[in-house]
C-alpha cells in the first residue's frame, strides 16, 4: 500500500516531502489534485505551500475540491490523512479537524527552526514517542491556532511549541497560538495536522544539527 | 504614456522606414530601444566583460534569457540578476514582487528548475519613515513571491545609504538547475514554429521598459507598475517545465512585453501575432496597449506544430490560459495583426538594431580631506558596530521560506555565503558584493574590489568561484561623471574576472537612479558570484579557539564605515586580486582539512565588523593589536576595509602560519574566543551587552 501526496495548483512542498517520505521508507507518489484515486492508497499527506495561491484565506479553496471530498471518505475509512502547514490548513477549513488558523500574531510570515514537545502518542504518527521534543522549522504567516474551547484544544493537541528541554512557555510561540499548539489530530488520532514541516527535518546536510527528528514522525506512514 | 525616444532617434527611424511611423509601431520601437531593453548607452563597455570558459554551456549571446554554466556529472546551472527599482519606488510590495516573478522566469525559460534566490536591497536610512514605509513593502513583496512559489531565499544584503531615499535598489538573483543537454534557448532558428503565449494580458505595467528607462518624475506613474501574481507565476513555472522538452524556444515576457518578446525570439528572422488571439484579463484593450503589456506571469513558446497541442493541454489542467498567438516567418518583419489589420509592420533589423550611444566622459576631481578625526577607540567601536549596516538582519530573512527545496545547508545570517545541495552531490555556494562607499571614491578600485570580495565570501564556506552575473546601477549616463563611474566600474569588474578566469554569463544595467533633487546614487555595481565546493560545511563557533587573521592589514582607511561615521581621510583601499586569490585558497584548504570552524572575510567594519558577527553569536573576543604587524595607525588596524583578508577560528593556528608562509601571505594568532559578551583588545575591556541588544532588535523595533 502506498501513500499519495497531494499537489494542488500552489503547493510547494509536494517534492520534498516524497523525498523525506522515501527516507523514512514509506512507498509514496506524488499526485495532481485532479488525478486522485483513493482507492489506491492507504495514507494521504497534504504537503505545504499555497494552494490556489491561499487568495481567499490560506487552504480555503483547496478545502472546497472534490479532492477533498475524497480526501473525507478515507478519513472516515480509518486511513491516516497528514496535513503539513497549509495542509493543515486544508484540514481545518474543510472540516476534518477543529479549530482554525489565524494570522500569525506579529501579522507577517515567520520562518524559523522550533522546537516541539509531542503531547499525544496514541496518533499514526507519534506512537512511541513519549517525551520527546523535536526540532523542525515553521515557515508560514497564518499558524496560530485557534479554538474557542480550550479543554478540546488540550485534548486534540498532538505537538506543542516548547523550549530544547520540553518547557511550553509563552516566549517560545512563535505564532501566538493558544496552549502554544503547533499540531493537533481528530480524536481518533488518524487525521493529523501540524505548522511545522518534518520533511524539511529529516535530511543530515540541511538540519542544523543534523538532527532528522521529521523521519520520527514520518516513519508512522511506514505500513 | 510617456514615448522616451529622442528627436535625433525619431528621425532615424523615419529615414530607415521612408515613411512616417504609426503610433503603435512608435511604441514598439520605443520599448525595444528603450535603455532597459536595448543597453544603448553600455553595450560598447559590456562587451569588455569575459563571457566565454571552458564552462561556459550558454554564454550572454544576443537575446539569451540568462547564461547557463557547466558544474560536472551531466548538470548546468543558470543564474542571473534583475532590478526592480523603479516600480519599487512607487509601490515597494508590488515593485519588488515582480522583481522576483521576473527573475525566476528568466531561469525558467532556459528548461531549469529554480533553486535559490538572493535578494540584495539598498534602502535610504531607517530614521525616515517614508524609507520604513519602503523596506517594509519590499521585504513582504519580495517574500510574498518567492514563498508562494516554493523558492528558498536564501541570502541577500540589506544595507542602507542616504542616497537611495527616493531611488531603492531592490536587487534579485537566482540560480537554477537544468539538464546540460536539455538548455532550451530563448531564440529562434528556423521559420514556421507556432508561437504559444500562456497568461492572461492586462493592463498594468503599460510602458515599463521606457518607464525603467529615464528618471522617476514624481508624476503619477503607477500605471508602468506591474501587478504581482505568484499563484500564475508557480502555475508558469510548473507547467513550463513540464513540457519545456516539447517546445523550441522559451522566452519570459518581461520589459517592452510581447514587442519585445517577439521580436527577440525571431531573432532577424520574421513574426506575424494576431492581437486578437491574445487571451486578455479586461475587454477593450487597444491593440498598442496589448502589444506592449508587461502584465506578468506571461511566457512565449516557440512550437512545432504537432506539438501545440500537448503543451496547451498542461495548462489547460491548471485552468490557465494558452493560445497559438501567430507563427515565426521567414520575411524579416515583426508585424501585430488586429481585426484583420495590420497595425505594425517594421523590420526585424531596425527593430534589433537601436543606436548606439558612447556618452561625454569626465573623471572626478581628486577628492583630498585628510584630516584624521580623533575619535576614542571605544567610542568608534560601539558607533561602527551598531551602524545600520551591521545590524541583525533576521526580521528581514525571516519572513522568507528558505528551507523550501530541503536543500539549504548554510541558512541566510549563519555565514558570509549560502551553501545548497546540489542534486549531483555537489554544494553550491552563492553571494551577491556591492560596495557603493568604496565606488563613490574610485569606481575601478571597487569593480574589482567588489570582485574580489564575492571570491572571497564563497571561501569562507569552502567554494571556489566559478561564474558571475553583474549588475550596474548608476545615475543618469548623459552626465559625464556619473558615465565615467560606469566605465571605470566595468574596466575594473572585467579585470578582476580575467584575473580569477571567472566568466561573467550574464548581466544588467539600470541608470537613471537618482533623488528627487536629481542627484544621482551612489554607483552601485554589484557582482553576484557562484561556486562550488564538493564538501559540506557547518560553521561553528566554540570558546577557547584561536582567532587567526589571514592577509595584509594596511592603513588604508578611505571609503570604510569608519570613515562613513567619522570622516574620510587616508589612502583608498587598492584591490590586489592575487592576495585575495592565495588567502581564499588558504581558507578553502584549511576547510577542506577540516581545519577550521568558522571563517570569515573582512569587509565592513574591518576587523571589528568581522569580529562583531563572531561576539553577536554569543562569545567575547580577545585580540592583541600587536600581533597586527602590517599597519601602523590603531584605526587601520582595526577598521580598515582592505581587501585579502580573512579571520579564521581554528584549534590549529600552525596549520594557517605554516600554510600561509608556503603560499606567499602570512597569517597570525591575533586572539582567542572566550566567554561573554564583549571584547578584549589588548588590556582594554568593552562590554558590548547594550550594543547586541540594539543588534538583536534594531529592525524589529523600527519596524
Amino acid at each position: 500500500m502506498k501513500t499519495a501526496v497531494i499537489k494542488f495548483p500552489g503547493t510547494t512542498c509536494e517534492i520534498d516531502v516524497l523525498k523525506a517520505l522515501k527516507e523514512a521508507g514509506v512507498e509514496s507518489n506524488i499526485v495532481g489534485y485532479k488525478d486522485f484515486d483513493p482507492d489506491k492508497f492507504n495514507a494521504v499527506v497534504i504537503p505545504g505551500g499555497f494552494s490556489f495561491g491561499d487568495y481567499l484565506r490560506a487552504g480555503s479553496i483547496a478545502a472546497n475540491t472534490e479532492t477533498m471530498k475524497k480526501i473525507k471518505e478515507m478519513a472516515n475509512e480509518g486511513k491516516i490523512v497528514l496535513g503539513i502547514c497549509n495542509g493543515f490548513q486544508i484540514l481545518v477549513e474543510s472540516g476534518l479537524l477543529r479549530g482554525a488558523l489565524l494570522p500569525n500574531l506579529k501579522m507577517r510570515f515567520i520562518s524559523k527552526w522550533v522546537y516541539v514537545k509531542v503531547v499525544r502518542f496514541d496518533t499514526a504518527i507519534t506512537k512511541g514517542l513519549e517525551k520527546k521534543v523535536l526540532r523542525m522549522p515553521i515557515a508560514h504567516a497564518e499558524g496560530r491556532y485557534y479554538l474557542d474551547n480550550l479543554e478540546e484544544a488540550e485534548k486534540l493537541a498532538v505537538f506543542k511549541y516548547s523550549d530544547e528541554k520540553g518547557n511550553v512557555k509563552e516566549e517560545v510561540n512563535p505564532n501566538g497560538s493558544i496552549l502554544n499548539i503547533a499540531g493537533i489530530a481528530n480524536e481518533e488520532g488518524n487525521v493529523i495536522g501540524l505548522m511545522p514541516h518534518p520533511e524539511r527535518a529529516s535530511f543530515k546536510l540541511t538540519s542544523p544539527d543534523s538532527q532528522t527528528d521529521g523521519l520520527l514522525l514520518l516513519r508512522g506512514l511506514r505500513k | 504614456m510617456t514615448i522616451s525616444l529622442s528627436s535625433y532617434e525619431l528621425e532615424l527611424i523615419k529615414k530607415e522606414l521612408k515613411r512616417e511611423p504609426k503610433e503603435e509601431e512608435l511604441k514598439v520601437i520605443d520599448a525595444l530601444w528603450s535603455e532597459h531593453c536595448s543597453y544603448k548607452s553600455s553595450k560598447v563597455f559590456l562587451r569588455s566583460l569575459p563571457s566565454e570558459g571552458p564552462n561556459v554551456v550558454m554564454g550572454i549571446e544576443d537575446w539569451q534569457d540568462a547564461g547557463a554554466v557547466d558544474i560536472g556529472d551531466g548538470y548546468a546551472i543558470v543564474m542571473k540578476v534583475e532590478s526592480h527599482n523603479h516600480p519599487s519606488a512607487i509601490d515597494p510590495f508590488n515593485g519588488a514582487a515582480t522583481g522576483v516573478g521576473g527573475i525566476i522566469r528568466d531561469i525558467i525559460s532556459k528548461g531549469a528548475r529554480p533553486i535559490a534566490l538572493l535578494d540584495m536591497i539598498r534602502v535610504g536610512s531607517l530614521r525616515h519613515e517614508r524609507n520604513r514605509w519602503l523596506l517594509k513593502g519590499i521585504i513582504s513583496g519580495i517574500g510574498f513571491y518567492g514563498n508562494s512559489i516554493g523558492v528558498p531565499v536564501v541570502g541577500g544584503e540589506l544595507s542602507f545609504d542616504d542616497s537611495y531615499t527616493d531611488n531603492p535598489l531592490v536587487d534579485v538573483a537566482c540560480v537554477g538547475i537544468v539538464r546540460k543537454d536539455k538548455i532550451i534557448p530563448s531564440v529562434v532558428k528556423k521559420p514556421g514554429l507556432k508561437l504559444v503565449l500562456a497568461g492572461l494580458t492586462g493592463i498594468d505595467g503599460l510602458g515599463g521598459a521606457s518607464f525603467a528607462s529615464r528618471k522617476l518624475s514624481g508624476e503619477d506613474e503607477i500605471g508602468a507598475v506591474q501587478i504581482a501574481d505568484p499563484f500564475a507565476g508557480k502555475i508558469i513555472l510548473d507547467v513550463t517545465l513540464e513540457i519545456a522538452d516539447k517546445v523550441e524556444a522559451i522566452k519570459d515576457l518581461g520589459g517592452g512585453g510581447l514587442a519585445v518578446a517577439v521580436t527577440e525570439m525571431a531573432n532577424g528572422l520574421g513574426a506575424i501575432v494576431n492581437l486578437d488571439k491574445v487571451p486578455l484579463r479586461v475587454k477593450g484593450m487597444k491593440p498598442e496597449d496589448i502589444i506592449i503589456s508587461e502584465t506578468q506571469e506571461r511566457m512565449l513558446y516557440a512550437v512545432k506544430d504537432e506539438n501545440v497541442k500537448e503543451v496547451c493541454k498542461a495548462f489547460e489542467y491548471y485552468e490557465y490560459p494558452c493560445a497559438v498567438i501567430g507563427e515565426i516567418i521567414e520575411e524579416p518583419k515583426i508585424k501585430f495583426l488586429y481585426e484583420g489589420k495590420e497595425v505594425v509592420s517594421l523590420p526585424s533589423s531596425l527593430l534589433l538594431s537601436p543606436p548606439i550611444y558612447v556618452w561625454g566622459i569626465k573623471e572626478d576631481g581628486e577628492q583630498k580631506i585628510n584630516e584624521k578625526p580623533n575619535v576614542r577607540i571605544e567610542d568608534a567601536i560601539r558607533n561602527i558596530v551598531t551602524s545600520e549596516d551591521l545590524v541583525n538582519k533576521e526580521w528581514a530573512y525571516s519572513q522568507f521560506d528558505y528551507e523550501v527545496g530541503t536543500s539549504t545547508v548554510i541558512k541566510p545570517g549563519e555565514a558570509d555565503s549560502a551553501l545548497l545541495l546540489l542534486p549531483n552531490g555537489k554544494f553550491l555556494a552563492i553571494k551577491g558584493d556591492a560596495n557603493p562607499d568604496l565606488c563613490v571614491e574610485d569606481s575601478y578600485e571597487c569593480g574589482k574590489a567588489i570582485f574580489a570580495e564575492a571570491y572571497r565570501n564563497l571561501a569562507t564556506v569552502g567554494a571556489r568561484g566559478i561564474a558571475a552575473v553583474d549588475h550596474l546601477q548608476f545615475g543618469d549616463p548623459k552626465k559625464p561623471k556619473v558615465y565615467a563611474k560606469f566605465v571605470e566600474a566595468i574596466r575594473g569588474i572585467s579585470e578582476a574576472a580575467r584575473f580569477f578566469n571567472i566568466p561573467i554569463v550574464g548581466g544588467k544595467v539600470s541608470f537613471y537612479n537618482e533623488n528627487s533633487k536629481g542627484e544621482p546614487i551612489k554607483p552601485t555595481p554589484l557582482i553576484v558570484m557562484a561556486g562550488l565546493s564538493d564538501k559540506p560545511f557547518r560553521p561553528s563557533i566554540e570558546e577557547g579557539l584561536d582567532i587567526v587573521l589571514i592577509g595584509i592589514t594596511r592603513d588604508e582607511m578611505r571609503a570604510s564605515l569608519f570613515t562613513k561615521i567619522f570622516g574620510q581621510y587616508g589612502k583608498l583601499p587598492k584591490a590586489r586580486l592575487s592576495e585575495d586569490l592565495i588567502s581564499s585558497e588558504i581558507v578553502i584548504q584549511g576547510i577542506h582539512e577540516g581545519k577550521i570552524t568558522y571563517a570569515k572575510d573582512i569587509s565592513k567594519g574591518g576587523l571589528i565588523g568581522a569580529l562583531w558577527s563572531i561576539i553577536t553569536k554569543g562569545y567575547s573576543v580577545s585580540i592583541s593589536t600587536d600581533a597586527i604587524i602590517t599597519a601602523e595607525d590603531i584605526y587601520s588596524k582595526l577598521f580598515s576595509e582592505n581587501g585579502g583578508r580573512f579571520i579564521v577560528l581554528t584549534n590549529d593556528s600552525q596549520f594557517f602560519t605554516r600554510l600561509a608562509e608556503k603560499k606567499g601571505t602570512i597569517a597570525r594568532v591575533i586572539g582567542k574566543v572566550t566567554k561573554g559578551s564583549g571584547i578584549y583588545i589588548d588590556s582594554d575591556y568593552y562590554d558590548l551587552s547594550k550594543e547586541i541588544d540594539i543588534y538583536n532588535n534594531y529592525l524589529e523595533a523600527r519596524l
